[in-house]
């Protein structure tokens, strides 16, 4: 990485990597650049499909509909809520078994493990959970999103791969030290471990946030949907059609363009909030430096 | 110790290592408690989470074997041994789908699987900070899309008037309804596929990436290597890994093809290709909510699934000596 | 007068009421006494009553939000219904986007509330055999309102389709005075001016009209219809197999009635349905019909009509005014666009059409409660009565809404609806929360028609000139079969569609006819066709 390009051949790698990975951009880029355009269009270029990447007949109309809704307010709050919460419950959660898990010298591990593996692959079915859900008397609060998805089980082998990776040298020093395990856990091998607790903050964050099936399940109000039901169920209702000779009678059109402003208005704050995840994968861990 | 590190000892060996440097595992349960009973409290509320919310449930897949009826018992109603197994495995429709599950898991598996590590390694390469934040930001923007819209904007470019065709027509080539094809469904799959997931896929390789050794770079430039070999001798050993836990994942879950996008993306004329056995059962179920049926399939999914995940952890084991546990 | 004896009654286990409407009742199971299910129930209420509970009274019901109007604590609605009728409903709020999902999953649980409306005929099929849903056709006699509209409409026969295998009925089903059929074609009349043709009024006319089109654009592709996602062609194999007399699409079922040979007949071997696809495939042949018609998106056909690039696609009311006219006012004023008659074929000028609309299904723990009576006499105030359906649709008298002499409905000066009064400030569904899809529906045509446009109401005068076919027999499947019958159907379904495109495309030659229905065969075809045939003779023998 600090390494300077010196060999001819590098730097022509260097300038085919530059137009790949500009290809990669553009590819990427051209749908979104696309939504935008359309989410600021006026309808009628949107439906003759005129929009490209420049918005036409520029309005803000859909996002004002959209942003007066006091309950689409109250839905993105809920969003954040849950999302906050139970990012912070799975992370917690995942850590713990993960740093269990890769003690290999543990009695018992393969056990634990195999716990986890197997809920990957057999799973109740939809009524099952809901009877549970309902039973346990988690209907119509957060712990309802938040306690039934907890762990992730793909997640926490990723984590375990990662602790396992991670010098024993280092904790062995630390018991010698006299330090507990949680101190260990807590002390030293958290620190170490910043790019992977970043990306399962990341994975988790933004799994719960994209969720609206746990909350569509287990919410009966609308003053407690996440803002994803709200936005799905617009969506639907602009594009309801083949049931749409059925509810003609309560079909009033929705805006064109509303399915774009929705998607940058929930695209914005993980823009936002990923730069700051993203500190943790650019810098590398200074492993050499306690290890020598 | 650092030099120790590039060659990647299995890691078995190292932790055999590190535990016998520890203390010995000797004795029983009563010994293993006292010693680790700290590591054991944390596992505690994972257990009870994997206890309630995920075995608990699992109880309801007895109605594989009895009937169930919607509005009964969650548990059904009355024993009926193997029928709704013999249902499907009698059905001819089953094994078209469930042949079309496993080619369009192999090829998305295939063709998604190795691109992220490749394009993880690319980002790697570029040296200027903000370009490559820029990239990688941009990289993870599919995967914020809806299927709903991925898939019309998949349709959208191959419509008969679309750019795909534009460009076709300008070569001198006939047009073709690409959606219409059953030849074209996988293709059309698999680069959405590719499309939507390649870049999130970086992430983990990325996170990876960060954990190896500075020093061990400079060390294979002091033995005069190349870039091309560092990433050979120490990139690539240093993030295995992760690769390896990820494909044995990987290879578990590839009969859950996207349900969501086939769905969208798929049409009557492309079944013969395109239909897999969830997209299946939903047609099947949908009609007449056969859950005995679909429970049944679901338990011969979730045995397979099993099966490969298995298998591919002792071949893992055996040959790159990583392993999921 | 036919009444079923309590002997009889009892010798049948299934307690199977059957009874003809409009001369006799349909008695409530034997044994069941309903007294002390009475609490807050009227003593006398019949047909005309205004219901009103003795005892203030809270129902729960599933609602299905409308994203368009979503529920509002404070609407008019349920202050003014409170008012009449002493009732306060407890929704279960669900998403529209999802609400069959959500549904399947209460009931499948055991947790519905006791109301769950916007269900469609053939949607409380899976959750009868349970018995978690209660059969209504044994509780009509609390109904004055339903039973006078099923009589006074001569709707027997069409509920009659309702009756599962034990002869009763498990849904109550949104009644129409006249079949309403909604969906049609949308046409570009100014270019019917311009090269001299008249509006088509038959298939065979519309092929002359679409070549006509394409020897003056030769580029073009005349006609490419929408709403062809999920169901492939729903809406254009729906009208066109409707003059030929065996709809596919949205209008397809496994069986249809053939009355001459006593019995069901499979539609996608019927040779009423060869003879549409002969013709929907010489229109795609000659390049007058754009191939993508049955796969593409809405959007897509709707930019290729607005922007000219074709002059013939699908529409109903709605997408007429809402979809096409708005853009091509600002893209190309000069366009003009109609939706013409459904246009007819070798049957004639006749109509096919369902008269029941989506119901209600009542959970059968509402028998338990001691309010029972009166949640039935609500429901049959609410949705069967003239009263209650006036009021869901237009709201209250004098605040959104007057009616004069003549029964006219007109919208108050402040409100707006579906743009009949664009100066209006308030909204009728948003801001009062009426004319509400899971409350307001069926009824007369008088009612229903009280909110269509002129145009409109010129297309519906046409169509109800035509002759409605008959309803078929009920044929209901028992448990076993219906989980036999649906592994059966889902396939022969798949393969029916999948050769109708191919054959319509031309990727199929449609000499290969015979070739396709002895595959059917190999499809189980003839069992399927046992099973239904079968079902349909036992339920006449028992029930007919």
């Amino acid at each position: 990485m600090v390494t300077l390009a010196t060999s001819r051949g590098y730097r022509i790698f260097q300038a085919v990597n530059a137009v790949i990975l500009t290809g990669v951009v553009v590819v990427t880029l051209y749908p979104f650049v696309n939504i935008v355009a359309r989410s600021f269009s006026e309808e009628s270029y949107i439906a003759s499909g005129q929009v490209n990447l420049i918005p036409r007949g520029f309005n803000l109309t859909t996002y004002q509909i959209v942003a007066s809704d006091p309950m689409f307010w109250t839905n993105y709050r809920n969003t954040v809520v849950y999302t906050v919460v139970a990012t912070l419950i799975s992370i917690v959660l995942t850590t713990c078994y993960a740093y269990v898990l890769s003690k290999k010298h543990l009695r018992g591990r393969k056990t634990l493990v195999a716990i986890a593996l197997f809920t990957m692959f057999f799973s109740g079915g939809l009524i099952p959970n809901y009877v549970l859900v309902t039973s346990l008397g988690l209907k119509d609060s957060i712990w309802a999103i938040v306690l039934p998805n907890a762990i992730n089980v793909f997640n926490l082998l990723v984590m375990k791969a990662f602790f396992e990776g991670l010098p024993v040298e280092l904790e062995e020093a630390a018991a010698i030290d006299g330090l507990s395990t949680y101190g260990i856990l807590l002390r030293i091998v958290l620190p170490l471990s910043k790019a992977v607790i970043a990306t399962m903050v990341l994975f988790y964050a933004v799994s719960y946030w994209n969720s609206w099936f746990a909350a569509f399940l287990y919410m009966n109000e609308s003053e407690l949907f996440p803002v994803t039901v709200y936005l799905r169920n617009l969506i639907a209702g602009a594009t309801t059609s083949e049931n749409a000779g059925a509810v003609a009678g309560d079909l009033t059109q929705a805006a064109a363009n509303i399915q774009s402003v929705t998607i940058v208005l929930t695209l914005i704050p993980i823009l936002v909030v990923y730069p700051f995840v993203q500190r943790f994968f650019v810098s590398g861990v200074m492993l050499g430096a306690v290890k020598g | 110790m650092s030099t120790a590190k590039t060659s990647t000892p299995p890691s078995e060996d190292r932790a055999e290592r590190g535990s016998t440097r520890r203390r010995r595992p000797r004795g029983g349960w009563r010994a293993a408690l006292r010693r680790d009973w700290q590591l054991y409290s944390l596992a505690v509320l994972p257990l009870l989470f994997f206890v309630i919310f995920r075995y608990v449930p699992m109880i309801g897949n007895v109605i594989a074997f009895r009937r169930f009826e919607p509005g009964g018992s969650v548990l059904g109603e009355a024993w009926v041994g193997l029928r709704y197994v013999r249902m499907f495995l009698s059905d001819p429709t089953f094994w078209t789908v469930f042949t079309n599950t496993l080619v369009l898991g192999a090829l998305t598996l295939l063709f998604c699987f190795p691109l992220p590590i490749v394009l993880a390694l690319l980002l790697n390469e570029i040296r200027n900070r903000k370009l490559k934040r820029f990239v990688q930001s941009v990289s993870y923007l599919p995967h914020f899309l809806s299927i709903v819209i991925v898939a019309g904007v998949t349709m959208q470019l191959l419509a008969l008037d679309g750019p795909v065709n534009q460009i076709l027509r300008t070569m001198g080539n006939e047009t073709i309804i690409f959606l219409q094809q059953p030849d074209w469904f996988r293709t059309i799959y698999v680069s959405s596929e590719m499309w939507q997931t390649v870049g999130w896929g970086t992430i983990l390789y990325l996170a990876a990436l960060t954990t190896i050794d500075d020093q061990l770079y400079e060390a294979a430039r002091i033995d005069g290597a190349g870039r091309w070999r560092q990433t050979l001798h120490v990139t690539l050993p240093g993030i295995l890994p992760t690769v390896v836990t990820l494909l044995i994942l990987n290879i578990g879950t590839f009969l859950a093809v996207g349900f969501e996008k086939v769905l969208l993306l798929y049409n009557p004329l492309t079944y013969p290709t395109a239909d897999v056995i969830s997209t299946y059962l939903y047609r099947v179920g949908v009609v007449s909510g056969n859950f005995s049926y679909a429970a049944a399939i679901g338990l011969f999914e979730a045995l397979i699934g099993l099966a490969l995940v298995l298998s591919a952890n002792v071949i893992s084991r055996r040959t790159v000596g990583t392993s999921l546990w | 007068m036919y009444q079923v004896s309590r002997r009889q009654a009892l010798l049948a286990i299934g307690a199977f009421t059957l009874t003809i409407a409009g001369c006799g009742s349909d008695e409530p199971e034997q044994g069941k006494d309903l007294s002390p299910n009475k609490d807050g129930a009227m003593a006398k209420y019949g047909v005309g009553d205004q219901f009103k509970a003795t005892a203030p009274l809270t129902f729960s019901i599933l609602y299905l939000n409308h994203p368009n109007y979503p529920l509002k604590k404070d609407w008019l609605f349920w202050s003014e219904l409170n008012k009449r009728t002493g009732v306060t409903l407890t929704p279960t709020l669900v998403p529209l986007s999802d609400y069959e999902q959500k549904r399947s999953l209460v009931i499948g649980a055991g947790d519905a509330p006791l109301i769950i409306p916007k269900t469609y005929p053939g949607q409380e099929v899976p959750f009868v055999a349970s018995g978690t849903i209660l059969p209504v056709s044994d509780h009509l006699d609390l109904m004055p309102h339903f039973k006078d509209k099923v009589a006074k409409w001569n709707l027997q026969a069409d509920v009659d389709t309702l009756r599962q295998s034990d002869g009763r009925f498990y849904l109550l089903p949104g009644l129409h005075e006249e079949i309403w059929l909604d969906y049609s074609l949308a046409v570009r009349t100014d270019i019917l001016e311009k090269l001299g043709l008249e509006v088509p009024k038959t298939w065979e006319e519309l092929y002359t009209v679409l070549k006509a089109m394409k020897a003056e654009y030769p580029d073009l592709y005349p006609f490419s219809d929408r709403w062809g996602i999920p169901t492939p062609g729903g809406n254009l194999l729906n009208i066109v197999g409707q003059a030929y007399g065996a709809p596919g699409g949205w209008g397809y079922l496994p069986a249809r009635w053939d009355a001459t040979a006593g019995k069901f007949a499979f539609t996608g071997a019927m040779d009423q349905y060869r003879q549409m696809l002969v013709y929907l495939n010489k229109l795609v042949k000659e390049k007058l019909l754009d191939p993508e018609s049955f796969t593409q998106t809405d959007d897509a056909a709707k930019q290729k009509f607005v922007s000219g690039k074709t002059f013939v696609t699908g529409t109903n009311a709605q997408t007429l005014v809402n979809d096409y006219r708005p853009p091509m006012e600002k893209l190309n004023p000069d366009a003009k666009i109609a939706k013409i008659p459904v246009p007819t074929g070798p049957l004639g000028e006749v109509k096919y059409g369902n008269r029941l609309e989506n119901g209600i299904m009542i959970s059968k723990k509402a028998l338990e409660s001691k309010n029972f009576v009166a949640m039935m006499q609500f429901i049959d105030w609410l949705w069967y009565s003239d009263q209650g359906e006036e009021f869901a649709k237009w709201g209250v008298e004098g605040v959104t809404s007057t009616k004069d002499a003549s029964g006219e409905f007109k919208l108050a000066p402040d409100v707006d609806f579906i743009g009949l009064n664009p100066e209006g400030k308030k909204h009728l569904q948003k801001d009062f929360g009426f004319s509400n899809g899971v409350f307001a529906y069926g009824g007369t045509t008088k009612l229903l028609e009280s909110t269509f446009s002129e145009e409109e109401l010129a297309f519906q005068a046409v169509m109800k000139t035509r002759k409605a076919r008959p309803v078929e027999p009920p044929r209901p499947f028992s448990d076993e079969e219906r989980e036999q019958a649906s592994l059966w159907e889902t396939p022969l379904k798949d393969y029916v569609t999948q050769m109708t495109l191919k054959f319509i495309l031309g990727d199929r030659d449609l000499g290969e006819w015979d070739a396709y229905v002895k595959e059917l065969e190999a499809k189980n075809m003839t069992s399927y066709m046992n099973l239904v045939n079968g079902a349909y003779e036992r339920f006449k023998k028992e029930h007919g």
